[in-house]
């Protein structure tokens, strides 16, 4: 990255974090030293317990560090109270879960809008945003579907469009395809690689090697700090070859019975 | 930020309506609260409003004397000191009566003695009688519709008398009693006169006259060892704008009687309803309390089932959290789910108060229940404040929860 004039979306410096007092203390960041610039999209790997989720909820201001400095947008975040927190992770902030996280009681389109109402829109355009957001991912005839009337793949994707329908400079996710089945892996992959595309800054924490294919950038940790750091050259040309794969792949698991989808939403309701 | 107000009503209403039975029972607490505060307050202000009208029946004119000196009202001491105050020693005389007589702008002064016994005619001895000594300016002061007959006079003979409907009945068995006989006191007294049938047994002489049978204050004197033993003195001014002038003189002179004591109280205007029904009121204050306890219970469900809410939704918590909400959003969220349901228990405990109210005013008593505004605001008012006040800890510990912890919960 030569003469990056741009500022980067996130700076960390000596970031730290610690759980527990006294003998029990344990580090699970230990000064983790990271420049994250806008539109790379980055895996995080690792061994569970390396410190992957706790520095991705850091990231997303779920979290405090302990020590160290970490810069968003090039402001400083440490001291920031609660409510502006909530502000930035309302504007600049969105999650995706490894188990989707759909708010039961709302519907697909109610779901996708929720990060809209906490940033005081009026509920017509909410839902209209909203809307807009789900027809980018192939998902109009499901906006009045209950969560639990989705397969695990559907689900996740409504999941990516509600953390991306705030129009966020960053997107979390913590291990997105942790739930779901190698195709509907692929195809939420081909989905966040297409967010990618189209500019955005992705953080991914995974456990599945095959899916860093996707990423610009692979990041390992180990016992708390960064092992590797190692840039792929995909990051240069986010294809097109993907996106035909997308395309195949989504039309393909449209036309599956209904009857093999109920099946595998028991399963996911079971976990 | 703004407060989303709309939004969280809409998702109260979702999730209140996502557990129908849980809601209407927490509901139920409220309301059952509010209705009995409801049913206490309407009736003890109906009750209360038959004396102010009987007030300004007679124009703003009237005051009265009492003895003993001014109690506060609605205090649970009351409830004893007030059968204290009619004692057998009261401390208004004769003389303080003939001394307001003789003040200007007082067109009527009427004592009332109120004398223990019973009266008896043939083999009807009936209970619940009082027997009212007094002077014929009663009749200006009170007003006392008669059926037949007259009232008792300055010519009239000490030993008639003017009797209640009810007592002539009870008596005689039938209400057109004049020229017959009663006894009292060793002493026979003819029926000169019947009271129409009042039905209010509260009023401010504390006399039900449907039961009284009323003799001159001297024939009173006579069964008291020729003692006036004078329970209240009515007094009633020429016009409205002199009664405060009147006032102040009658103070004067009482004082000058009484060698600077306050053993009296003297009352006109609103006033004249509060001590007349002070056990009454008294009581109202006991029940309003012990509704008060039950509208407490009804606010421990609604903590309860707000923090049963909270921890159901924990991950839902952590996950708004998570997509921007602040600790705030939660707060009002949470809270006003819970002021939700109070209000709808105030709502409902308010209609089916005044449906009670108006059951028992029916079948029990003889006057309806109050409408009023301020009875409306006051239930209102206290089931949001009850609401506000078990809702507020569950909503601020939902907005408390730590995003990470709550959205590492399952379920």
């Amino acid at each position: 990255m030569k003469a990056s004039t741009t500022q980067p979306v996130i700076a960390l410096k000596g970031l730290v974090k610690r759980y527990g007092i006294g003998d029990a203390e344990h580090t699970v960041l230990d000064s983790v030293d990271l420049v994250i610039e806008k539109g790379e999209f980055i895996a995080i790997m690792g061994p569970s317990g390396c410190g992957k989720t706790t520095l991705l909820n850091i990231l997303g201001l779920l979290d405090r560090a302990d020590d160290g400095e970490y810069l968003l947008d090039g402001t400083s975040v440490d001291t920031l109270s609660a409510g502006r927190r909530a502000h930035i992770r309302s504007n600049q902030v969105g999650f995706v879960f490894q188990n989707f996280n759909l708010v039961p009681r709302l519907n697909v389109i109610d779901n996708v809008a929720l990060p809209l109402t906490y940033r005081g829109m009026r509920r017509l355009k909410r839902l209209k945003e909203a809307s807009r957001m789900l027809s980018t991912f192939h998902l109009s005839e499901r906006e009045y579907y209950m969560p639990w009337q989705l397969s695990g793949g559907q689900t996740q994707r409504v999941a990516i469009a509600r953390a991306l329908v705030n129009n966020p400079s960053i997107v979390l996710a913590d291990e997105p395809t942790g739930n779901l089945d190698s195709r509907s892996s692929h195809v939420i992959m081909e989905e966040l690689a297409d967010i990618h595309a189209r500019g955005n800054t992705i953080i991914m924490v995974t456990h599945n090697p095959d899916l860093t294919s996707y990423a610009s950038r692979v990041i390992r940790m180990l016992d708390g700090r960064i092992d590797s750091d190692t840039k792929t050259p995909r990051a240069t040309k986010p294809a097109t070859a993907p996106k035909k794969r997308l395309d195949a792949t989504m039309a393909s698991s449209e036309k599956k019975p209904a009857k093999k989808r109920t099946r595998k939403t028991k399963k996911a309701n079971k976990s | 930020m703004r407060l989303l107000l709309s939004n969280h009503i809409t998702n109260a209403y979702e999730s209140l309506r996502g557990n129908r039975l849980r809601t209407s029972l927490t509901i139920l607490g409220v309301t059952i609260g509010v209705a009995s505060i409801t049913v206490i307050l309407s009736l003890s202000g109906g009750a209360a409003k038959i004396i102010t009208d009987q007030v300004d029946q007679l124009g703003g004119t009237i005051a009265v004397v009492r003895p003993g000196a001014v109690t506060k009202e609605t205090q649970v001491n009351n409830l004893t000191a007030s059968l204290a105050g009619s004692q057998p020693t009261s401390s208004l005389t004769e003389h303080d009566v003939n001394n307001i007589r003789d003040l200007p702008h007082i067109t009527a002064v009427a004592p009332i003695m109120l004398l223990s016994g019973g009266v008896t005619a043939g083999d009807n001895t009936p209970g619940n009688v009082s027997i009212v000594a007094t002077t014929p300016d009663l009749t200006k002061v009170t007003d006392l519709p008669m059926i037949d007959g007259q009232f008792i006079d300055s010519v009239t003979n000490r030993d008639t008398a003017v009797i209640g409907a009810q007592l002539s009945v009870d008596l005689f068995g039938t209400e057109q009693s004049i020229g017959r006989t009663f006894r009292t006191h060793g002493q026979t007294f003819t029926v000169i006169g019947v009271l129409k049938h009042l039905n209010n047994p509260i009023n401010y002489n504390n006399i039900d006259f449907d039961h009284a049978a009323i003799v001159s204050l001297d024939s009173g004197k006579t069964f008291n060892q020729n003692v006036a033993h004078i329970a209240q003195i009515n007094i009633k001014a020429d016009t409205v704008d002199n009664l405060p002038g009147a006032l102040t003189q009658i103070r004067k002179v009482l004082n000058t009687n009484h060698q600077g004591e306050q053993d009296y109280t003297v009352l006109s205007g609103n006033d004249l309803s509060r001590p007349s029904n002070e056990l009454f009121s008294t009581i109202s204050a006991t029940l309003v309390t012990v509704a008060a306890i039950s509208l407490v219970v009804g606010g421990i469900g609604i903590m309860n089932i707000m923090l049963v809410g909270v921890s159901e939704r924990t991950r839902e918590i952590g996950i708004r959290k998570a997509l921007g909400a602040s600790d705030a959003h939660i707060t009002w969220q949470f809270l006003i789910e819970s002021l939700a349901m109070s209000l709808a228990g105030g709502i409902l405990g308010y209609f089916f108060g005044y449906l009670l109210a108006f059951a028992v005013a029916r079948s029990f008593l003889t006057f309806d229940p109050l409408f009023s505004w301020q009875i409306a605001v006051a239930t209102l008012g206290i089931s949001l404040v009850v609401g506000l006040l078990f809702g507020l800890y569950p909503a601020i510990r939902a907005a408390r929860k730590d995003p990470i912890e709550a959205l590492r919960q399952y379920h």
